[in-house]
């Protein structure tokens, strides 16, 4: 697995993917999709698919992959070689969301929340799939909010493939393990060897698992939190984890979107009632209540100043 | 998670970050560098801050760009208010005015050095050292020469025409840049249909002459409104824009629109709830996909997660 691609720029997200088995292109096949990284308050979410011929379900039960989550790290890397020596039948799909990616995602004006990011890249990535010509038949998936929804959301867009939605799908179904098998070995390196965009020196890897309640985490959040920035793009600014401390502990910045009280922010903004458009005196604000600014002035913002 | 956001108030800064031209921080003189000074607004009266390049040969306005949530990023450093101040050259005489002005009530000649002072703000007194002040006089005053010494008095007259002359230019200048002076649009980034041609001299002019009021008092512009031959804005009615024509037709007369539904009272311009800062944060977040806390813990729930 070459790394390369992101590890050149790890503020973006990235697609990785294993060449396509001819057979693949050919026969009909069945794909996985799983995640890896969608709870830690640290590194990216990675989304990865494997697909293998149908008739080659059984070849890859005998590969022993399991469901990531009950193997060790070791394990998972002897799997993810099995599956590599396998490629003549199976293939595989990565995409790494960045933690910056899903900070400026969840953050932004209109609101993309973590599970329309992963459903997108969920389906960016079958898309992927039947772009690269593996004629897939059947998909299964691991939920991600109510599975009959996701599942009537799914088999709309791919007409033609059988998709099954399942919660714990990587524990039942093979091809699922597979994938995330790929994502959680992805994930794993990426974030152990992180390449801090910005200028931070020798920086302090012991961040534990990533997840907000793991004690190491919280005090390597606690250690990196700087007062004007915030952290590093290897944190994610959406979980509450991260907001919370920049909230006590970091300069309060205001962005013009923050939610105030309607009539105080109003009121502190300058702003004036509509109604004062349609009365005699509309003009603008001045210290000199008998003064009206000119509006080339207040269209522009552009006030007298009596200090500096 | 959502706490509410306190606002600091701004505190004094040493620092600005500023727009001038490379002329204004030109040391002309050597021991005399450019300065900002306090002086008396033609306009409001009150104390505005203006600038007096070095050898007080010109002087300059300041005036601020501040809009909330906004901050300067400054080399290394954070410069908390978001203002841009611009230092641009002004005419001298917009200040010098109200002084003769005053001295011109008596009716009498007087040496303009005797006539530009104010206890409040003895910094006028250098204003009559800019090059173009004492040049430009003429405009606004009579002047008589006895001997070596001039003599001024104001004259409502000349100055006038001396400002009709501004708006004006101000004119040339406004469609030069192509400013948009019609009525009603407000909004410098809204893109019109209309072309500037279609504005009537008389919008430039009102235009321009609101511009130049900014620097004289309320009286002188009232006075140069008639001088421009401009009717004076006063009822509500004549700012309206023009009530639609009514199209005539045989058919009944109804209303177009219905607004009756805006005169509910949950229509007022307060939130129809009071929400707290938490939920309001809570209620602007994508839930699409997302299961309610209580799925959690109704039995069936329980079962399916473990």
């Amino acid at each position: 697995m070459d790394l390369s691609p992101f590890e050149t720029d790890n503020s973006v997200s990235c697609r990785l993917a294993s060449q396509i088995p001819d057979v693949c292109k050919m026969e009909d096949c069945c794909l996985g999709i799983d995640e890896a990284g969608r709870g830690p308050v640290l590194g990216p979410m990675v989304y990865g698919i494997c697909f293998c011929p149908v008739s080659k379900k059984g070849d890859l039960k005998n590969l022993k992959v399991a469901d990531s989550k009950t193997l060790t790290e070791a394990e998972r890397e002897k799997l993810f070689q099995n599956l590599d020596e396998a490629r003549n039948y199976v293939g595989w799909a990565l995409q790494i969301l960045s933690p910056n990616t899903i900070s400026t995602s969840m953050l932004q004006r209109t609101k993309y929340n973590l599970n329309a990011l992963s459903h997108d890249t969920a389906i960016g990535l079958v898309q992927y799939a039947l772009d690269s010509g593996v004629q897939l038949k059947e998909v299964y998936v691991d939920t991600v909010g109510p599975a009959e929804k996701y599942e009537e959301k799914l088999s709309k867009l791919f007409p033609g493939v059988d998709v099954t939605v399942r919660p714990k799908a990587d524990s039942l179904f093979p091809i699922v393990s597979a994938a995330s098998i790929c994502a959680k070995v992805a994930r794993d390196r990426v974030v152990k060897g992180w390449n801090f965009a910005e200028d931070l020196g020798e920086v302090d890897a012991d961040y534990g698992s990533g997840y907000p309640n793991d004690p190491k985490t919280k005090a390597w959040l606690l250690k990196y939190l700087d007062p004007v920035f915030g952290y590093p793009q290897f944190v994610r600014f959406s979980w509450s984890t991260a907001q919370t401390l920049m909230d006590s502990k970091a300069v309060t910045v205001h962005w013009d979107d923050d939610e105030e009280d309607g009539e105080k922010s109003a009121q502190r903004q300058k702003n004036r009632s509509m109604l004062s458009y349609f009365g005699a005196s509309a003009g603008g604000n001045d210290q000199n209540p008998t003064h009206q600014t000119h509006r080339f002035l207040t269209e522009r913002r552009l006030t007298s100043l009596n200090t500096l | 998670m959502a706490s509410k956001k306190k606002r600091t108030p701004n505190v004094q800064n040493d620092s600005w970050v500023v727009v001038a031209a490379d002329s204004v921080i030109d040391t002309q003189k050597p021991d005399s560098d450019p300065a900002f000074v306090r002086l008396r607004n033609p306009s409001t009266d009150a104390a505005s801050l203006y600038m007096l390049g070095s050898g007080d040969v010109q002087l300059y306005e300041v005036k601020a760009f501040g809009e909330d949530f906004h901050s300067w990023f400054v080399g290394q450093t954070v410069q908390r208010d978001g203002r841009l101040l611009f230092i641009t050259p002004m005419d001298p005489l917009y200040l010098i005015l109200p002084y003769l002005i005053t001295a011109g009530k008596e009716g009498k000649f007087q040496p303009v050095d005797q006539v530009v002072m104010d206890e409040e703000f003895p910094v006028c007194s250098r204003l009559l050292s800019c090059t173009r002040s004492l040049a430009s006089l003429h405009h606004i005053a009579e002047e008589k020469e006895v001997g070596s010494q001039k003599f001024h008095r104001y004259s409502q007259e000349k100055t006038m025409n001396w400002l009709k002359k501004k708006v004006e230019r101000t004119v040339v200048a406004l469609k030069k840049r192509n400013i948009s002076v019609g009525e009603g649009v407000k909004s410098t980034t809204y893109v019109r249909m209309k072309s500037e041609s279609d504005y009537h001299e008389d919008d430039y002019l009102r235009y321009a002459h609101g511009l130049i009021s900014e620097y004289i008092s309320e009286d002188l512009s009232k006075a140069l409104l008639k001088h421009l031959q401009l009717p004076e804005l006063t009822s509500p009615k004549e700012t309206e824009p023009p009530s639609k024509k009514r199209k005539l037709s045989d058919k009944p007369v109804e209303a177009g629109e219905d607004y009756t539904k805006f005169n509910s009272a949950d229509f007022l311009r307060k939130p129809p709830k009071k929400m707290t800062a938490a939920q309001k944060t809570l209620a602007k977040v994508d839930k699409t996909g997302m299961k309610p806390m209580s799925s959690f813990f109704s039995p069936k729930g329980k079962a399916e997660k473990k």
